[in-house]
């Protein structure tokens, strides 16, 4: 097979948008949620259920619970018309059922505060928080301060914005 | 005579109708039939639970079940009722709840936080049918 200088220049590009790209995945960095459980599922949880990452980190949610499926869903309008409870300038995100093994990934660029809960148990308080960046970065949004669309419970559970800016992990 | 044979015919028809709940040979080994239908088909969950096994009910009677709990050939093991907390604080009573088998030899009554189907918090009452099933449903 003969390559032309056309061909090279698009599989050259090809490559190095390829390589690009795989770069860029590989800079990312990655953190991970567990959703846990109880063997007979007297307790579940996110683990951690408080984390800080930087802007652009790729969070993967992982179903650790051999009987339980779990989601990871944002506090949004886009999912069942919730209070937002992320920036708005935040892609909001729901990962759908995860069975036992199954994960789902989200990369989260806007800085602020992010709040997510599952949807079958959201009842027992498995929720979660999530703080990207810090507040002093341009943009920064809080945590929401509305408390009309989330049960005293779930809003307990949730760690404070300091206490996961100080421990990066909360379990 | 007229209100005999109506007696009558719906004394047979009760007689048929409870034959049909507690038919232990028709629910021995999965699929246990309509109208029961397996949970993981249904729902997005597992289709084997551990401690669970692998459950059919039949929608009806949800979120109370029964449910029936077969191990993984397929052998009826338990008897599962779901009762929520809050429908029990409030008042309600289960009643007469049909029973997969009526060897029983042992009972589990557990907290369990929700899952896909009986999203609130409730009790799993557990009938377990021969000495060895608990063991069969662990994993």
């Amino acid at each position: 097979m003969r390559l032309t200088r056309r061909t090279v220049l698009v599989f050259g590009g090809g490559a190095i948008a390829t390589l690009a790209t795989a770069s860029q995945a590989l800079a990312r960095q990655v953190e991970v949620i567990e959703m846990r459980g109880s063997p007979r599922g007297e307790q579940i949880w996110f683990s951690p259920h408080g984390l800080a990452v930087t802007a652009g980190t790729v969070v993967r949610f992982v179903n650790r619970d051999p009987g339980n499926s779990h989601t990871a869903t944002a506090y949004h309008p886009d999912f069942f018309g919730r209070e937002r409870r992320i920036p708005a300038a935040a892609t909001p995100w729901g990962s759908g059922f995860l069975l036992p093994d199954e994960s789902y990934e989200v990369t989260l660029d806007a800085p602020g505060v992010y709040d997510f809960y599952c949807i079958p148990h959201e009842m027992a308080a498995m929720v979660g928080r999530i703080v990207v960046g810090r507040p002093s970065d341009a943009g920064w949004e809080g945590p929401s301060s509305d408390a009309s669309d989330i049960e005293p419970e779930a809003l307990a559970a949730l760690p404070s914005v300091s206490s996961i800016l100080v421990r990066h992990r909360v379990e | 005579m007229k209100s005999l044979i109506s007696l009558t015919a719906i004394v047979l028809a009760m007689a048929t109708s409870t034959a049909l709940a507690h038919d232990e040979d028709a629910l021995e080994t999965a699929p246990p039939g309509a109208p029961y239908v397996q949970v993981s088909d249904v729902l997005p969950l597992p289709e084997f639970l551990p401690g669970l096994g692998t459950l059919f009910v039949d929608a009806e009677t949800l979120p109370t079940g029964p449910f029936l709990a077969y191990d993984h050939d397929g052998r009826l093991s338990a008897t599962v009722y779901m009762t929520p907390l809050q429908a029990l604080e409030d008042g309600t009573a289960f009643d007469n709840l049909d029973v997969g088998s009526h060897t029983v030899t042992s009972v589990d009554i557990y907290y369990n936080a929700g899952h896909p189907g009986v999203a609130e918090p409730h009790a799993h009452v557990v009938l377990y049918h021969d000495v060895d099933a608990k063991g069969r449903l662990a994993q």
